[in-house]
């Protein structure tokens, strides 16, 4: 799959870029608003990644030229811009999804990929690991074709790891994505263990092998 | 104490006019009662020229003494220091059983080579009388005069204090968080005051300016911030990644981690704040408060999962409130929030909704030291180096622009913050 990411931080580009092709993405880059457009019109993209503030024009002046042109890649605005008007801005715009620097890298493959799954109606809506299967459209966990309940957060939980499967997630970025709620205030990380902690026994409990690895006191990882 | 300008002023016209009344009347007395002796002494000597005249054209057709009138007498029976000099007397009238005051001048002249002495007589009691009373009807104007400027200066200077008042009850009602400009009065005809309100307006002007640069500047850090913040943030994400990964690594990249985030945290916050100060959120609508608290307290209830805190609710339906949408999220969001992070193990949170007010009370430790500042910028609880104490200062904030009534109270291990939305 193919990724364009437009970020004049180069630091920040580099790390993005870094991470997603070891997601196994094909990675462009942009570092400007003029070299953003050439990328734009040489090719198609499954999803491009924006930051606002471009050197030569905004990311949002990008983006209305990319709708005008009737190109429907998947966007997903990055800026450091957090009220809700830019947000609106971003969206009327056409943006598919707005993050807020700083983010983590995790969250925005989540993004990433959930916006990819939206784009291809008719692709994967199943995500699967060994045995372990998350059907997208019923929000529903199956192991071995039984059902497993989990509460609205275990199951955010879950198909956050699995997106981000092979990987150490910390508990910050799971405690940011779970609280993906109305607040501006992250509540302590320690609820995300006693939330790890019932998804691990629900798991367990239908013969699930432990697939939720603790890494240290730094996160969680889900891998067979 | 204090006392207003006027009751000053009165208080001076009241002690230092009567007195200086007192001394004019004290010289006026002086004065009539001089003139009074002059007309006096003249009218005696015109007396003694018309009686001295008639004696020399006819001796005889005159008496040599009539009673209160003159006296003639032959020789020089005087001592001559009494002679031409302004004297008192008294006579006897038996008919009016009185004794009636006279002045008396006595003069000496030769008359056929034979020495008199000649004293005329004039009643003191009329020009006595005559000074009572003018000395009575002064006393009257005085004293007319005085309650006369007494009013006429409490009139006039509640005139000229006028936009004095008007100038202080301006700056008085001036907030400077509130972002409003302050227009006092160019021309109040007073050049004084123009020049004070020329003053505060370029004193409060400095001020605003350097509140206002002082704001720019906590926004512009912060969002200089954000760039570096979401670096180290993508780093370490990638770090906590690699293969290398050993226990002790992994440790300090926890730590590192979350004290990233804590920062991160604090920064978005003290974005928020500015904005707020800047009255970036001026949208309004009406929102549906017990819509939005029973939302959000499901959504505790689930993310603490029946964990160590007992939720209890009392909330009325169908309680509306017109403000920004964004910040009242915020207001309760930090509330609640507040309640469930400063709470003990097995504590219980409490939130009542009236139409009047939200109610939020909790188990929980005292607070340390004075509850005065507990709204103000990083004030935090014990134990809670995870906060970034930016919380209540939110709160604060966003009560100040409706303005809701913000309280806060403790007893016996409950802490309850009550916020009143029909104040003002």
């Amino acid at each position: 799959m193919k990724l364009l990411i437009i970020e004049d931080e180069r630091s920040l580009l580099k790390s993005i870029v870094q991470y997603f092709n070891q997601e196994k993405f094909l990675c462009e880059t942009a570092i400007s608003y003029e070299e953003g457009i050439r990328k734009i019109e040489d090719f198609q993209y499954d999803c491009i990644i924006l930051d606002i503030n471009l050197p030569g024009g905004s990311g949002l002046q990008l983006l209305k030229y990319l709708r005008q042109n009737k190109n429907k890649d998947g966007v997903i605005i990055i800026s450091a811009r957090d009220s809700l008007d830019d947000r609106i801005a971003g969206l009327d715009i056409g943006a598919d999804d707005y993050l807020t620097k700083p983010f983590h890298l995790s969250e925005l493959n989540a993004r990433v990929r959930a916006l990819i799954r939206r784009k291809k109606a008719e692709g994967a809506s199943f995500l699967e690991l060994g045995n372990l299967k998350i059907d997208l459209p019923a929000r529903a966990v199956l192991f071995a074709n039984q059902l497993i309940p989990l509460s609205k957060i275990e199951y955010d939980l879950l198909l956050f790891l699995m997106t981000n499967k092979n990987r150490v997630v910390s508990r910050q970025a799971i405690a940011e994505h779970i609280h993906d709620g109305p607040s501006e205030q992250v509540p302590s990380t320690d609820f995300v263990y006693s939330h790890i902690k019932n998804l691990k026994r629900k798991l367990k409990e239908k013969g699930c092998q432990e697939i939720v690895h603790t890494v240290y006191g730094l996160g969680y990882k889900l891998s067979l | 104490m204090s006392k207003t300008l006027q009751q000053k002023n009165t208080r001076y016209f009241l002690i230092w006019l009567p007195v200086v009344l007192l001394i004019g009347t004290g010289l006026f007395y002086i004065l009539m009662s001089t003139h009074a002796h002059h007309m006096e002494e003249e009218q005696l000597e015109l007396k003694q020229e018309n009686i001295w005249n008639a004696l020399l054209t006819n001796r005889e057709s005159v008496a040599s003494h009539i009673t209160g009138e003159y006296d003639l007498l032959p020789g020089t029976p005087l001592h001559a220091d009494l002679f031409n000099t302004l004297r008192d007397t008294s006579i006897y009238y038996p008919a009016n059983k009185e004794w009636v005051a006279f002045k008396i001048l006595t003069g000496q002249r030769l008359l056929k080579g034979q020495p008199y002495e000649l004293t005329t007589y004039i009643s003191s009691k009329e020009i006595t009388h005559l000074i009572i009373k003018v000395f009575i009807a002064d006393v009257f104007v005085f004293i007319l005069l005085l309650v006369a400027i007494v009013i006429i200066n409490r009139k006039s200077s509640g005139l000229l204090w006028k936009p004095f008042y008007t100038t202080m009850k301006e700056v008085n009602e001036y907030d400077i968080i509130k972002n409003q400009s302050l227009q006092l009065a160019e021309q109040t005809g007073i050049r004084e005051f123009d020049q004070l309100n020329q003053v505060l307006m370029r004193l409060i002007g400095n001020v605003t300016l350097a509140y206002s640069n002082q704001k720019q500047f906590v926004e512009n850090a912060a969002h200089e911030l954000q760039t570096p913040l979401a670096i180290i943030r993508s780093k370490l994400d990638l770090l906590i990644d690699s293969a290398e990964l050993t226990e002790e690594t992994a440790h300090l990249l926890a730590d590192i981690t979350a004290a990233n985030d804590r920062l991160s945290q604090m920064n978005r916050n003290l974005l928020l704040l500015t904005k707020i100060d800047n009255h970036q959120f001026p949208d309004q609508s009406i929102i549906n408060l017990s819509h939005t608290l029973e939302k959000l307290l499901a959504y505790y209830q689930d993310y603490y999962d029946g964990g160590p805190l007992d939720i209890k609710k009392s909330i009325q339906p169908h309680i509306t409130i017109k403000a920004n949408t964004s910040l009242l999220d915020i207001l309760i969001n930090n509330l609640i929030n507040n309640a469930f992070v400063h709470n003990i193990p097995n504590g219980w949170v409490h939130v009542s909704l009236t139409p009047q007010k939200l109610t939020i009370e909790n188990t929980g430790h005292p607070i340390d030291g004075g509850t005065d500042r507990l709204f103000e910028r990083f004030t935090k609880g014990r134990e809670q180096s995870t906060t970034t104490g930016l919380g209540l200062s939110l709160v604060q904030r966003i009560c100040l622009i409706y303005p809701f009534r913000l309280q806060y109270s403790y007893s016996e291990n409950i802490h309850r913050i009550t916020v009143d939305f029909l104040s003002v």
